[in-house]
């Protein structure tokens, strides 16, 4: 059976009234590359500072490497490497002052080559502050600072925020280098659904704090489907087709996005309907989440008439 | 191992603050000494009042003590210092939002304040102590003073810097509070006035130093309830 390194049971925050995480029942198994994914505000950071004990939870609990989060003891923090939203990091120290600080904390598994290796590949200046640093270079020095503890669980928050390609590409080489090692489990948070396809063997969608889809990437790439149904006439009043999310009409077409259900019952469905024909439109990931996660009244920001 | 890292960096946080406070103290104070010296030698009964460049007051105080006239200027630094400190160690992390980094330190939330604690004392020995036992040892010289101060002047400037570490403890708080409204916020940095205030009005020493003592205990059991609990 495998190991469940991070597990949340009905975890809810509450801010005030506002409900950011609700009821997040969630188990990430050792040695998987989750994709934590989830538009702006749907309660990712919230969701993470929980699973770290940072924040307090309304209801509801999660553990990390077997400990509860809100008593993560220092031994079980030495095996989760964070990094913080921003990379946020003290910004009078230069690298090697923050070396330094950090490889006080992880006397016994800090790799002196491995940080060294990185800072190296990056070519980042040593002595420079990280108040000179840009926003890609202190990304940098934050994944180093985060991968030379060897860290059993890593758990990223939107680490690439703001990160132009080139340095993305290197930060998500860096991200593989721990994911190489044998039984490295990784959570990160992101917008950006390419990374998330590039590095991730699951992925996890949070929607307004509600937990949407966890699965393995394939599972989710042959789950969310869009199907173009084109009619003689007007389409049928009412779709009663399992796993719908939206339905977009035009004059004699149906566009539905559904979850889930076999292209054999697709086609049973078009048929019965008399449907002339019908498409199965290949998504990519990003199209797929943005379906997935669309409200349903959603509508397109500029529509243009056909004239 | 992970203390001293903590320590070094809170200390090297607290620098400017430390040697920012040193300066204004040394120089105020050094220069308040050295008039005292120079015209605590006069005679005020020979001195011509008439002109109005001394008060009698004026005179009469150089020749109670010279040491007392910065014992003002060392509760201010004092103050200011602990103030200061208490916001770059409290306060400044929420804005510059490395909270979240290190918290997740591999050690407990206390040790991360008990840290900051240590650095904030070394901060106040070294940058007012030190010179507070300099300035004293100066003016214990009959050779340059002929009114020495008393010890008991020695003592109460050290109640004034331990005030200082009242108002540090009493900001801490105040940046720690999770209160919604800026009024309940500063409930500890008004608590730290009080004992300011219980202090400077008590002529027993051993009263001042017990108000002290207990405004420092309730003042450390809340903050490191709300540093265990607190959301960062």
């Amino acid at each position: 059976m495998t190991e469940t390194v991070l597990q949340t049971q009905g975890l809810t925050k509450y801010y005030g009234s506002t409900l950011a995480v609700d009821h997040l029942d969630l188990k990430i198994p050792r040695g998987s590359i989750c994709g934590f994914v989830g538009r702006n505000g749907a309660g990712k950071t919230t969701a993470i500072k929980l699973m770290l004990g940072l924040l307090r939870p309304t209801a509801g609990s999660s553990r990390l490497l077997g400990c509860d989060s809100a008593a993560l003891t220092p031994a079980i923090r030495q095996r989760i490497g964070y990094v913080t939203e921003g990379h946020r990091l003290f910004r009078w120290m230069s690298i090697n002052e923050l070396q330094k600080f950090q490889r006080a904390f992880f006397p016994k598994q800090w790799d002196d080559k491995l940080f060294a290796d990185m800072i190296e590949y990056f070519n980042l200046p040593r002595k420079r502050k990280i108040k000179h640093l840009s926003n890609g270079e202190r990304a940098q020095v934050s994944l180093a600072l985060t991968l030379a503890p060897n860290p059993e669980l890593l758990i990223m928050d939107d680490p690439t925020l703001g990160l132009d390609a080139a340095i993305r590409r290197q930060f998500l080489e860096g991200m593989i280098e721990l994911i190489m090692r044998q039984g490295r489990t990784v959570l990160f948070s992101s917008h950006i659904l390419g990374d998330v396809e590039r590095v991730s063997d699951r992925i996890v969608v949070i929607d307004k704090g509600v937990l949407r889809a966890n699965c393995s990437l394939e599972e989710f790439r042959a789950a969310v489907k869009k199907v173009i149904l084109s009619f003689a006439d007007s389409p049928p009043a009412e779709v009663d087709i399992d796993g719908m999310l939206h339905c977009r009409r035009s004059e004699n077409d149906l566009e539905l996005i559904l979850v889930g259900p076999a292209d054999e019952q697709i086609a049973e469905w078009a048929k019965k309907n008399r449907a002339q024909k019908y498409q199965i439109v290949k998504m990519n990931l990003e199209d797929q989440f943005i379906e997935f996660t669309a409200p349903a009244n959603h509508r397109r920001l500029f529509q243009w008439e056909d004239k | 191992m992970r203390f001293s890292a903590l320590l070094r960096k809170e200390l090297r946080e607290s620098l400017p603050w430390m040697l920012l406070a040193a300066i204004i103290f040394l120089a105020i104070g050094g220069f308040a000494l050295r008039q005292a010296q120079l015209y605590g030698r006069y005679d005020w009964s020979e001195r011509d009042f008439s002109s109005g460049s001394f008060t009698g007051s004026y005179g009469l105080q150089y020749r109670r003590s010279p040491l007392q006239l910065i014992g003002i200027i060392l509760l201010l630094t004092s103050i200011g210092l602990g103030l200061v400190l208490g916001v770059r160690h409290f306060w400044i992390p929420y804005f510059t939002r490395t909270w979240p980094f290190l918290i997740h330190r591999s050690v407990n939330r206390s040790t991360i304040f008990w840290a900051k604690l240590a650095a904030a004392i070394i901060s106040f020995l070294i940058s007012v102590g030190a010179i507070w036992v300099a300035l004293y040892s100066y003016s214990c010289d009959p050779e340059r003073f002929t009114m020495l101060p008393i010890k008991r002047v020695f003592i109460e400037g050290w109640l004034f810097i331990l005030l200082g570490l009242i108002v540090y403890l009493g900001t801490a708080l105040t940046a720690l509070s999770t209160a919604r409204w800026y009024t309940t916020k500063i409930f500890s940095l008004a608590f730290a006035t009080v004992i300011i205030c219980a202090v400077m009005f008590e002529w027993r020493l051993s009263w001042a130093f017990a108000a002290i003592i207990i405004g420092a205990a309730i003042l450390l059991s809340q903050i490191n309830y709300t540093i265990l609990n607190r959301e960062f």
